[in-house]
């Protein structure tokens, strides 16, 4: 246990460096402005992780971090605010841009797979991801303006 | 998480590295949009890393090893994306919870995949491999359900593993180019395509919901709540709307297309 905590810390903060960097190259914020932010995240997924593997129910480590994440910035949570002022400082999109770098690398082995699928597959499958994103784009549209909420 | 992640892979220098550098330049080049009609098509520096983390797979740097020990960072890496949209979601979750019933009745949306997709399989004479290509978005929990219940070299099977390579391969890709898209081409609201944009995937929902919030830029925090949210609900509601919903509609209407086929 101690041993994977250490090997999880230590690659977050790989992780986490990386998207300071960019985050910083990309959208201007610098890494010192950013890093109590980071290291809220960080410490976050930690939590999370050792939750998952000290309580003995299949629940996936994910939920755990998100829910612990929305707990500790919940407007009714004391200190919230300085957590959520510091992980702002954090862009979304500059801790995706390494997660499709890493993703991309690793694809990589399936990519032969990929070629393999004839165009039907290709064709179908497209259909499949814009059905489903249509699909529910459609029923949001029609509930959350029946709320009057857009 | 913890099974099947090798020790030491935060030694691999070569791979974080090569992430790095890889990083920067995308950032460095930035955000590009062209636009198509009445449309906006969104080039976002993620989708560029992507690209380029796939043609260093076929240069000689990355080696079998880089690309394996990729693979459980990717989580590591979601993880970090889930803690964020988490503190996302807190401040907004009265918001939220308002929007509860659409978010809820929005996971049903994920049968317009079998609406869409199967009449079309079907026309282009795909066989019983349109049940498994079809039913669902062919994501991990969907492709258990499949192999338990037809097998692994079934013809199902084998059409939900080709929608899940296809998925795994160029579904950020193009969650990302069709995102910003519709929601600039259709009249729909782009709250509703963020609550669609959780498909129960961390890249292809960062990727629909990246080119939506770098067309509203205004909605940005929103977009991300209600995208993670659903994104959360599908992740744990998707397997079980696929085993009472999805999977025997889409037997159903396979059933009925290919007997007016023959008749």
């Amino acid at each position: 246990m101690l041993k994977n905590i250490q090997e999880w810390l230590l690659l977050l903060i790989i992780f986490g460096v990386t998207s300071l960097l960019g985050n910083w190259i990309g959208y201007d914020i610098m890494p010192l402005a950013a890093a109590p932010g980071m290291l809220v995240l960080v410490l976050v997924c930690l939590a999370g992780f050792i939750l998952h593997r000290l309580i003995p129910i299949e629940f996936p480590s994910v939920a755990y971090i998100a829910i612990i994440g929305v707990l500790i910035s919940m407007p009714w949570m004391p200190g919230s605010d300085y957590i959520v002022a510091w992980t702002n400082e954090v862009q979304l999109l500059a801790l995706t841009t390494p997660i499709l770098a890493y993703a991309g690398i690793a694809i990589g082995r399936s990519w032969t797979d990929f070629v393999r699928l004839g165009w039907r597959t290709i064709v179908v499958a497209s259909l499949v991801l814009i059905g489903t994103f249509l699909g529910s784009a459609l029923i949001s549209e029609l509930i959350l303006s029946l709320q009057g909420i857009i | 998480m913890s099974s099947g992640m090798g020790s030491g892979l935060w030694k691999d220098w070569r791979l974080h590295a090569l992430v790095l550098i890889t990083v920067l330049a995308t950032e460095a080049i930035g955000t590009y949009s062209f636009t198509i009609g009445p449309g906006v098509v969104l080039l976002l520096p993620m989708l560029y890393a992507l690209i380029i983390g796939l043609i260093l797979y076929f240069t000689p740097i990355v080696k079998e090893r880089q690309s394996k020990n990729a693979e459980p960072i990717i989580v590591l890496g979601v993880a970090l994306l889930l803690a964020k949209i988490g503190v996302i979601i807190g401040p907004s979750l009265p918001q939220l919870i308002e929007a509860g019933p659409a978010l809820l009745l929005q996971e049903l949306g994920n049968l317009g995949t079998i609406l869409l997709a199967l009449p079309v399989a079907v026309w282009l004479g795909l066989k019983r491999e349109t049940i498994g290509m079809t039913h669902s978005v062919a994501r991990e929990p969907n492709v258990g359900l499949i192999m338990d219940k037809y097998g692994i070299s079934s013809a199902e099977g084998q059409g939900v593993m080709a929608v899940y390579i296809f998925g795994t391969v160029f579904g950020a890709v193009f969650m990302g180019l069709i995102s910003g898209f519709l929601a600039t081409v259709t009249p729909l609201h782009p709250l509703s395509f963020a609550m669609a944009s959780g498909i129960g995937s961390g890249s292809m929902m960062a990727a629909a919901s990246g080119s939506l919030i770098e067309a509203f830029p205004d909605l940005e925090n929103q977009i991300v709540a209600f995208a993670g949210a659903s994104n959360l609900l599908s992740l744990s509601t998707g397997l079980y709307i696929s085993i009472f919903i999805g999977l025997p509609l889409t037997e159903k209407l396979y059933g009925v297309m290919t007997r007016n086929k023959k008749g």
